[in-house]
């Protein structure tokens, strides 16, 4: 379970604040499939980065008693100037893992092949996507932080996350902010919206998006 | 977390890993590698040393002009680059911090390791080579020695750790550090020794825990060629005392920290 208790996130911009959200309640059960619906700039990504343990809330409270990957997005988790390989490594190193088999299941899962041993400034968002998702699929998390990612990759991408992540792992929990409807209704089965620094529940992802669709 | 070993092997298993992250990240692999983190306190020591040799004569105050500058400028470098690598550290490494196990205060303390180890195999290669030609001593004490380096380490480690949030704050830190490195250097007791003090001047300097540190190192190489000044408490309270509010900086820096 992963449980936020009246979270509040304000950022100082110059001399002025911005409310992200205040006093913002939600909880995640174990293999739950939560989808954060939300207009650009709502407060899904600072969310994200709230519950991944990336940034701290400014008030508010996050108890977490299942392991959660590191919020698998277009930026953060990697270090450019470094190869695949070398991130890999890193990845191993410090989440303990074996890195022979890491890189076996890497190089399998992203078939990015020499790719591989170049820096990853040089990689597509596709490529970036591949290789994030592979290294927490290897590591093996109970639930799941994906911000937008999901959406770039190819139909072959598509096709293996959806046998790694809701075949293999569908007991695992996941949280993915999306503006895709589709991606919603196929990877979800609850959602909720944030709005005007609000956050609203719903149990079915359908009329979650019907409201969304009005904002 | 906890399936994943304890906090304290999780920590040395992260430290690990950023150390080897750094190496790569800024010598590559390429010719000599991480060796170049040597490299820099290495000339300065080898260079300085031979342009005072030929500027003031072989021996500074009855002890061998080399070893004289050596035993100063090599924790003088690590002073000087422990300070300047410890500012903006939390932005340069703001990604990491996508991995939980990951803390600030790992940054700070990796870096410091890497010019820490950097300076000491500096100083071992430079004080060997130089013993081999004959002008550097057998040191007296490896005891005052190594506790000497090891209080000016942990004096510059302290206030590494008081300047990465301080820097997070303000940016006008990033254009005062490097100046105020430079004006500290005649109370670093880099080039001179509180024996050629009056006895009222020194009971001032002694309150500069670099002093104390640099006093102790050259009582180790030289033994009683010299007659060390130092207070040990001053320079480790002052440590601690620098330590404890730079630590609380740094959680209260990470609460707002905000990572792309």
């Amino acid at each position: 379970m992963i449980v936020c208790e009246n979270l509040t996130k304000v950022y100082k911009i110059g001399h002025g604040e911005k409310k992200v959200f205040r006093n913002l309640n939600v909880t995640i059960r174990k293999g739950q499939h939560l989808a954060l619906l939300g207009r650009n700039g709502a407060g899904k990504t600072t969310l994200i980065k709230l519950i991944g343990g990336v940034e701290m809330p400014t008030s508010g409270k996050i108890r977490r008693s299942m392991s959660i990957s590191w919020p698998l997005g277009f930026g953060g988790g990697f270090q450019g100037s470094l190869t695949g390989y070398d991130n890999a490594r890193f990845i191993a190193r410090i989440y303990g893992k074996d890195y022979k088999d890491l890189r076996g299941f890497v190089e399998d899962f992203t078939e990015l092949g020499r790719q591989l041993a170049a820096p990853v400034k040089t990689y597509s968002s596709g490529m970036r996507a591949r290789l994030a998702f592979a290294l927490s699929l290897a590591i093996e998390f109970d639930c799941y932080l994906i911000d937008e990612i999901i959406l770039v990759g190819d139909q072959n991408f598509h096709r293996k996350c959806h046998e790694e992540l809701f075949e293999k792992r569908h007991d695992r929990s996941l949280i993915l902010a999306s503006h895709s409807p589709d991606a919603v209704r196929e990877y979800c089965d609850s959602a909720v919206i944030i709005h005007q620094g609000q956050l609203t529940e719903y149990q079915d992802v359908d009329s979650a998006l019907s409201i969304y669709s009005e904002l | 977390m906890a399936a994943q070993g304890t906090a304290w092997q999780i920590q040395k298993r992260v430290i690990g890993a950023l150390m080897i992250r750094e190496l790569t990240t800024r010598f590559g692999r390429e010719n000599i590698g991480f060796l170049w983190m040597m490299a820099e306190p290495l000339l300065f020591a080898t260079l300085v040393s031979v342009m005072w040799r030929f500027v003031r004569g072989p021996d500074e105050h009855g002890v061998s002009i080399f070893a004289f500058v050596v035993t100063g400028y090599v924790p003088l470098t690590l002073f000087r680059h422990v300070l300047t690598r410890s500012i903006s550290i939390f932005v340069a490494n703001g990604s990491l911090l996508y991995h939980r196990q990951i803390k600030l205060v790992d940054f700070i303390l990796v870096r410091f390791l890497i010019e820490l180890i950097g300076a000491m195999m500096a100083g071992i290669f430079v004080g060997g080579v130089m013993y081999a030609v004959g002008v550097f001593p057998m040191p007296y004490s490896f005891g005052w020695l190594i506790g000497g380096w090891m209080l000016y380490a942990l004096f510059c480690f302290s206030m590494a750790l008081v300047i990465a949030p301080l820097s997070e704050l303000s940016e006008v830190l990033e254009k005062i550090v490097p100046v105020t490195t430079y004006i500290m250097i005649p109370v670093s007791g880099t080039f001179n020794m509180v024996q050629w003090l009056t006895p009222q001047a020194r009971e001032y300097i002694v309150w500069s825990p670099l002093v104390s540190g640099v006093e102790m190192i050259r009582y180790g190489v030289f033994g009683d060629a010299v007659t060390p000044y130092y207070n040990i408490p001053v320079a480790l309270g002052s440590s601690l005392l620098m330590a404890v509010v730079g630590l609380s900086l740094c959680r209260r820096v990470r609460r707002t920290l905000v990572v792309e």
